[in-house]
């Protein structure tokens, strides 16, 4: 159970963004190089984040939730922001629609999380003897993070790509947005300053997954109709 | 100006944070992470060859899942290791196992902590007696046979209580822990077992000389006092015998000046002073067998008149009575010890210093000359924490070096000597290692998970395809190839 666990959560982490890219018009339209730039524009947000977070933030001893080391790193967070605006409208890219545009960057930038994130600890440990349902759940972390990452993208085309919305909808889609933004903060509060369990945390970040993923479609589709 | 300092010490900045990334990455692509569900020490059982027949256990490298004796009857057992802790032992099942041959993957003994050397002091043990019976008896059982699996010791804990609470749930519940249905493994990476290369035993010997009178008709003949500090056990790494007092003995003679190379037998009115029942026994020896019964009967052959000190009645067999698993600190009575050191230190005196038949005692307790219950203790202590079995000292063996530096601080002339041990017996090495015990999953958990994500991921796709391009597509995807061969009919 040792190369074959490894495989078996291996699929469960990376196997959604490859199915998503195959069954959705993507492939179809090429987009591939769309997702390439977006995972290396999230690999430089990540390494500006990380001098910050060197700079900026206090190693506390113990492991309880400290709300100003929670903000500054909930700032830090909005670094993400910027790069996924910075992928979204500064990147040249060929003819693709916004539809597929905003799906081609999100799913390159959710990849980019998981293998930098998830991929060393699942090749240091779920290689090992010992059994634990650890990799598992992040796997299922992974496919949650999938969802908001497309639909973050989706809220941030919204916001900046398309000129012309309906007037009562912006205040919806930036709380959206503000929301699954600061969705690491949120599970970072669960865990440390409730106490939750990882089963429970991975539960929720599904759960609000779905949700927001939801709402995202419905804003788009709302959005859409004044323009078609 | 100032933008290029800022731009240099930005690049800076930039460099040491790729060279942090870089270094974290290869640290955590060669740390070996320890997942062990519990990591433990455990002591093999001895290995050895008597005159080219092989005894103890013969293997040392592990790698099997783990059962408990609540086995189901019929079970295959010869790709597990049994977990026997002290108080379920059955001595006849082990006995029935070994004799009869039965494939066996490996045995653990658990060993109550009290018994532990980390435990140190005198903590009280229930049971002591039935403990102590059972113990020489596995002993007795285990060094003696030649076993073709490994056979380890090792001393409770928690986590192991833990564990093996769970192995016997497991077992209760009918299903034998083997690769298809999870449970525990337990994994000692360890080489083969190699000879240990020339074996040597070392003797220590210190001579300290009395006044000299040459014309002294009276002049007394040395007196030897000869002591053995090794020990020989079931498990080498363990065997810190404590029946030692013939060592306290032996130091304590030095500190208060006696000399030695003489020969001496006891009397019995210094033991009657001191309330304690010495017993003459005399006793014929075999000068053919080669074994002696009694450390004694060595110097008699030699026609040097000697006697031995021993609390056992009758001469122990081979193996017996050499301190085993059994043989703990707590087990020893410290006052016991002081009593007889005092007796023997009593009528030596009494004989070289010629006051036989007087009643003042040399060694009163209040005296200055009196046995120093500390000084004992200490010794005690030392020898009830190191493991002695003389093939396993070396040459410069910490242990063998503080006694000679003590012999030598109360002796005028001290010397060490190395004899080899090569000819009848063989000792193989490896004596401890570290156990590490993996909860695993079986094969079939992840067969399972296999399908269930296969079952996810095509799902993901249909719903994908379905909500995206439309169930046409779904339905066309299937349908390509037929429509084709239509086109071309």
């Amino acid at each position: 159970m040792t190369m074959f666990h490894f495989f078996n959560c291996a699929i469960l982490t990376f196997g959604p963004h490859a199915v998503y890219y195959s069954a959705t018009p993507l492939s179809e339209y090429d987009t591939l190089g769309t997702s390439v730039k977006a995972a290396l524009v999230y690999l430089g947000t990540a390494l500006v984040k990380l001098v910050c977070l060197a700079t900026f933030l206090q190693v506390s001893e113990n492991d309880g939730f400290d709300p100003y080391q929670e903000i500054l790193k909930a700032l830090i967070g909005f670094i993400d922001v910027a790069g996924l605006y910075f992928a979204l409208t500064q990147l040249t890219h060929r003819n693709i629609s916004q539809n597929h545009k905003f799906q081609a960057v999100g799913l390159g930038w959710a990849f980019a999380d998981s293998v930098l994130h998830r991929l060393a600890p699942l090749w240091v440990g779920a290689r090992g003897l010992e059994f634990t349902w650890d990799y598992i759940l992040q796997g299922l972390e992974a496919n949650a993070n999938l969802v908001l990452s497309i639909s973050l993208a989706a809220l941030g085309s919204l916001i900046w790509l398309r000129k012309n919305k309906p007037k009562t909808l912006i205040p919806i889609i930036y709380a959206c947005a503000g929301i699954v933004a600061t969705m690491p903060s949120i599970t970072s509060y669960l865990r440390r300053g409730l106490g939750w369990h990882f089963p429970e945390v991975v539960g929720f970040e599904l759960f609000t997954s779905l949700v927001m993923a939801f709402i995202s479609w419905q804003l788009f589709s709302a959005c859409q109709r004044p323009s078609a | 100006m100032a933008t290029s300092k800022n731009s240099g010490g930005l690049r800076q900045l930039l460099e040491s944070t790729y060279s942090v990334i870089a270094l974290l990455f290869i640290l955590v692509a060669c740390v070996e992470l320890c997942d062990a569900a519990a990591a433990v020490d455990v002591y093999r059982l001895i290995q050895y060859d008597m005159s080219g027949t092989p005894f103890g256990s013969r293997f040392a490298a592990l790698n099997h899942h783990a059962s408990s004796l609540r086995f189901p009857p019929g079970a295959d057992l010869s790709r597990t290791v049994l977990i026997i802790p002290l108080r379920e032992l059955n001595v006849t099942f082990v006995r029935e196992y070994i004799t009869q041959k039965k494939p066996l993957g490996g045995l653990l003994f658990l060993l109550p902590e009290v018994l532990s050397f980390k435990q140190g002091g005198n903590k009280q043990v229930h049971e002591k007696g039935k403990m102590k019976k059972l113990l020489m008896e596995l002993e007795q059982l285990l060094v003696h046979s030649n076993i073709p699996y490994p056979v380890y010791f090792a001393f409770e804990n928690d986590d192991i209580d833990t564990v093996l609470a769970d192995i016997k749930k497991n077992d209760a519940m009918g299903q034998p822990a083997t690769a298809t249905t999870g449970g525990y493994k337990l994994v000692i990476p360890i080489a083969e077992p190699k000879k240990v290369a020339s074996p040597t035993i070392t003797n220590i010997q210190g001579w300290l000389s009395g006044l000299k009178a040459d014309e002294d008709a009276n002049q007394l003949p040395t007196i030897a006092i000869v002591a053995s500090y090794d020990t020989f056990g079931a498990a080498p790494a363990l065997s810190w015998e404590v029946t030692a007092m013939e060592v306290a003995l032996w130091l304590f003679l030095k500190w208060q000046g006696f000399s030695i190379f003489s020969t001496q037998t006891l009397r019995q009115e210094e033991a009657e002073e001191l309330d304690l029942k010495v017993v003459l026994k005399h006793k014929k020896i075999n000068i053919s067998d080669p074994r002696v019964a009694w450390e004694h009967e060595q110097f008699s052959r030699l026609r040097v008149t000697a006697a031995t000190l021993s609390g056992c009645p009758v001469a122990p067999e081979l193996f017996e009575g050499t301190g085993g698993l059994f043989d703990g600190r707590q087990y020893v009575n410290e006052t016991a010890i002081v009593r007889g050191v005092k007796l023997v230190a009593e009528s030596l005196a009494r004989h070289i210093y010629g006051h036989q038949g007087k009643s003042a005692q040399i060694f009163a307790d209040e005296s200055s000359l009196s046995v120093n219950p500390a000084y004992i203790r200490s010794w005690l202590n030392l020898l009830s924490q190191t493991p002695r079995v003389a093939p396993y000292l070396s040459k410069n063996d910490p242990f063998v070096m503080a006694l000679k530096k003590e012999l030598a601080g109360h002796a005028d002339e001290v010397n060490v000597q190395h004899e080899n041990l090569e000819g009848i017996f063989t000792f193989y090495d490896s004596t401890s290692a570290r156990l590490n015990i993996y909860q695993v999953a079986s094969v079939t958990f992840d067969l399972l998970l296999l399908l269930v994500l296969g079952s996810y991921l095509i799902m993901l796709f249909c719903f994908l395809v379905i909500t995206t391009r439309g169930v046409d597509d779904l339905i066309g995807l299937f349908r390509r190839p037929p429509s084709r061969r239509v086109k071309t009919a």
